[in-house]
């Protein structure tokens, strides 16, 4: 028994080992937006349907739920319905938003008159919203407390599991 | 119907790797020839049932049977049908059904040729393979069963989009699967000669042999990744120390360290254990590099989406370490040296060096690649290893890896006299000189690209020299010439890197249509934009004209390709490839209404010969595997002198 070779390859062996399980379940995907504990760009929007301009200030006072997608954008149809019953549950203790980017309006309520909705969308015509929050693809949520901070942002289409998970972060704030 | 035939076999192919892996262990140590015989069947039959279960699954996908899981997932009408026979390795589920698919090529192949030699080590080698078998299959039964019943849909969402993407997404991952999958054949052999406490000469041919092939497709498999990122990613470049790309780099350090040690093993009988270590850390690297993809712990363009097979796979990694190391541990001091070294600067004392120089990069790179989750394990913290750490540490060792590719064969084997030693050394000085200076006169100025021509003159020098012997013996010398050559390659290799990573020129220009733009020698003109609608995508394209120093060469039509499952757009550059280097446009931003885009033209010398350099370096290493006398690698007998006369890399004495 050659004891140096014993140990040395399981001390590497346990090393290696160790720092991949401490890896295990992280999502290197998730990585922390700056804006994170930042107060939430402001904005001022064209709502689809009605044309009447909605801005971040009046919907103080209740976490918000803001939800970047589009039409053209396949995961944004698998999200939509859990963000349609979910704020039908929620509202009006939180507050759902949709900011739409790179779309025509017309393909938008197309889309709301045949997959339902319940809570205001509105059109960044030309993406600067977008662009202020640091929007790399659609869909993506962010999660605002009460006072318009943002405390969580989630790539991808959403759950009803993963919204609850990153809502909770706004609520406790 | 298709996916109960689908577990029915997967079911089975877990009992019969199980079962003949437990058989060839007691017949190794039972001494027992009817055991071997059972194991060899059991191998056998394992092939069968992952053959049959791989068809099986091309067949649903094929058939568009999305009653399947698998096929639900990634099964599409609207996709070409080279598209829908790649799904197969897409995805995570069909991606491991393809490895156990390779995997039991292999363990057939292997077994089928060694059938009646070897007899003291095969019971354990196939027991190490099918114990390797038996993994992955639990694997396809458990834990990532494509063979899963579903409700059928209509319809399913089609592969990843970057593998519809290019023609190469297609190649790449199979070369890289028989590239890693293979490396079990050569463990399975150290392992077997590690319970025998024995590694005969006669033994080492196979393993070389085994160690070699699946060396010659990672080569390939590496470069096929190199090129698709250059075709697709738009940067221009082909290497980004990708977590991924290093997982693919590290066991083909160590291969490519163990093809070294073996030669001196062959000549001398020394480094036993080192080789043996060498072997099986590939293999470790290969089940390391899988966990990398496929846990979802790095992220990567190559990653998996997250699975839960992540911890099985680290299971067994960390089986497959304490196995090995125990393993090592007790039986490394029965591995008898015998020969001895004679002296340091001698072609052996440079094949040590180079031993050395390849272990510490491949813990440079592993550690560069799993730092950040160190640090985010310790301090909690997200961070990222980048490009400044891997170039500033891998570059100069990477010369000097050059420079001992010049100075190793040129100098003689065993102890040599002073004089002896200046004779080699001194004349390939007028080789380094002449590329070196050549690079200066065109404009080089970079202090590591210098450095890399003179290193590299020095080697081609020494390696010419060394090729012009074999190839008037092609017949008695092949594995030396065939070794020469792929060392020519690698030279091949490093001087245009060098020199391509260095001396790009890059330029963004904005266009609208009929607009001019100049670009070094070129000169592009846009002639168009426009939208294409494809079944599965809508791509947007520019089309320019190129012309070179005022002639008309070609038309390129880069694009953006918007798949209908992807968040994100992806481009496609296009590039005008010439012998003396390419002219590369990617898009950044393009409007068919405006009729206007921004590209980025890249100009980069020689990058085109570093594709073509390693696919003779797999041919090189291909040339190496041929056996010399018809009959070698069945029989298994001591080789005679002359085979012991072999090139570099992949054999012996010049």
């Amino acid at each position: 028994m050659n004891r140096t070779v014993l140990f040395v390859g399981l001390f590497i062996a346990a090393a290696v080992v160790a720092i991949l399980f401490a890896g295990l379940g992280k999502d290197p995907q998730a990585i922390d937006s700056p804006l994170i504990g930042r107060p939430a760009p402001t904005f001022a929007l064209r709502e689809v349907g009605t044309g009447k301009t909605i801005n971040l200030e009046q919907l103080r006072g209740r976490p918000v739920v803001l939800n970047f997608w589009a039409t053209w954008c396949v995961p944004c149809y698998e999200e939509h319905p859990t963000l349609v019953a979910n704020a039908r549950a929620l509202q009006p203790r939180v507050q759902f938003l949709g900011v739409v980017f790179q779309d025509s309006e017309e393909k938008i309520q197309g889309f709301l008159n045949e997959r339902g909705h319940a809570y205001p969308t509105v059109v960044d015509d030309a993406g600067k919203t977008a662009i202020a929050y640091g929007v790399g693809g659609v869909p993506e949520t962010f999660f605002l407390d009460s006072s318009g901070t943002i405390q969580a942002k989630f790539v991808g289409p959403l759950t009803t599991e993963l919204l609850d998970e990153n809502l909770q972060k706004a609520i406790r704030q | 119907m298709t996916a109960t035939l689908g577990r029915f076999l997967i079911l089975a192919s877990v009992l019969v790797s199980t079962g003949g892996a437990v058989i060839g262990f007691y017949a190794g140590r039972s001494h027992s020839p009817g055991g071997l015989r059972l194991a060899q069947r059991f191998a056998y039959a394992y092939t069968v049932l992952m053959l049959a279960a791989t068809g099986v699954m091309e067949y649903a996908l094929l058939t568009h049977d999305f009653s399947v899981s698998y096929v639900a997932h990634v099964g599409s009408r609207s996709t070409p049908v080279w598209v829908t026979v790649a799904s197969l390795w897409s995805s995570l589920e069909g991606s491991i059904l393809f490895w156990g698919c390779i995997l039991g090529i292999y363990i057939a192949v292997a077994t089928f040729l060694t059938r009646n030699t070897h007899r003291e080590y095969m019971p354990d080698a196939i027991g190490v393979w099918l114990s390797c078998a038996a993994f992955f299959s639990f694997l396809i039964a458990a834990p990532a069963n494509p063979f899963l019943s579903v409700a059928p849909v209509a319809d399913g969402p089609g592969p990843n989009a970057l593998l519809q993407n290019h023609i190469l997404m297609v190649v790449h991952p199979p070369f890289l699967y028989l590239g890693y999958v293979g490396m079990t054949i050569p463990f399975g052999l150290a392992c077997a000669a590690l319970i025998r406490g024995r590694l005969g000469h006669s033994f080492v041919k196979p393993l070389r042999a085994a160690l070699l092939l699946p060396w010659v497709f990672l080569t390939i498999a590496i470069m096929l990744g190199g090129w698709w990122a250059y075709e697709v990613l738009g940067w221009g470049g082909y290497w980004a120390w990708d977590p991924v790309e290093n997982a693919s780099l590290l066991p083909w350090l160590t291969a490519t360290a163990a093809l070294h040690s073996i030669v001196v093993l062959e000549r001398r009988g020394v480094l036993k254990g080192w080789t043996i270590t060498l072997i099986q850390s590939t293999f470790l690297l290969t089940i390391l590099g899988t966990f990398m993809t496929r846990s979802g712990v790095f992220n990567s363009v190559h990653s998996f989406t997250q699975s839960a097979i992540g911890p099985t796979i680290l299971v067994f990694l960390a089986a497959a370490i304490v196995f090995s190391v125990a393993l090592l541990a007790l039986r490394i001091d029965r591995l008898e040296a015998e020969g001895n070294f004679d002296s340091a600067v001698s072609r052996e004392g440079m094949f040590l060096f180079n031993n050395l120089l390849f272990v510490v990069l491949t813990f440079t790179i592993l550690i560069g690649t799993v730092f950040p989750l160190i640090v985010e394990a310790v301090k909690g913290r997200q961070m990222s290893v980048g490009r400044p750490y891997f170039d500033s540490m891998v570059v100069p060792i990477g010369a000097l890896l050059l420079f001992l590719l010049g100075v190793g064969p040129a100098l003689p084997w065993g102890r040599a006299s002073a004089s002896q030693i200046k004779r080699a050394l001194l004349p390939p000085i007028a080789g380094a000189a002449v590329l070196f200076l050549l690079g200066f006169a065109f404009g080089a100025r970079n202090p590591w690209t210098l450095i890399t021509l003179a290193f590299g003159g020095y080697a081609l020098q020494v390696t010419i020299s060394h090729l012009r012997s074999p190839i008037m013996q092609l017949r008695r010398a092949r594995r030396r010439f065939a070794g020469y050559i792929v060392h020519a390659a690698v030279i091949v290799v490093f001087v245009t890197i060098g020199i391509s990573s260095t001396m790009r020129y890059t330029q963004e220009v904005h266009l609208t249509k009929g607009g001019v733009a100049n670009v070094g020698a070129y000169s592009i003109t846009l002639l168009g934009v426009e939208e294409r609608q494809e079944p599965n995508r809508t791509s947007t394209l520019a089309r320019f004209a190129v012309a070179k120093n005022g002639v008309q060469k070609t038309t390129l039509e880069p694009r953006m390709n918007q798949y209908l499952m992807m968040r994100e757009p992806i481009g496609t550059p296009d590039v005008y490839s010439t012998i003396g280097g390419d002219f590369y446009l990617s898009v950044m931003n393009i409007d068919p209404a405006a009729q206007s885009v921004a590209v980025n033209a890249i100009i980069t010398p020689f990058v085109g010969w570093i594709w073509i350099a390693v696919i003779v370096m797999g041919l090189g290493g291909l040339m190496a595997l041929i056996p010399q006398r018809v009959g070698e690698l069945r029989t298994g007998a001591e080789p005679a002198a002359s085979d012991l006369a072999v090139g570099p890399t992949l054999g012996g004495e010049a």
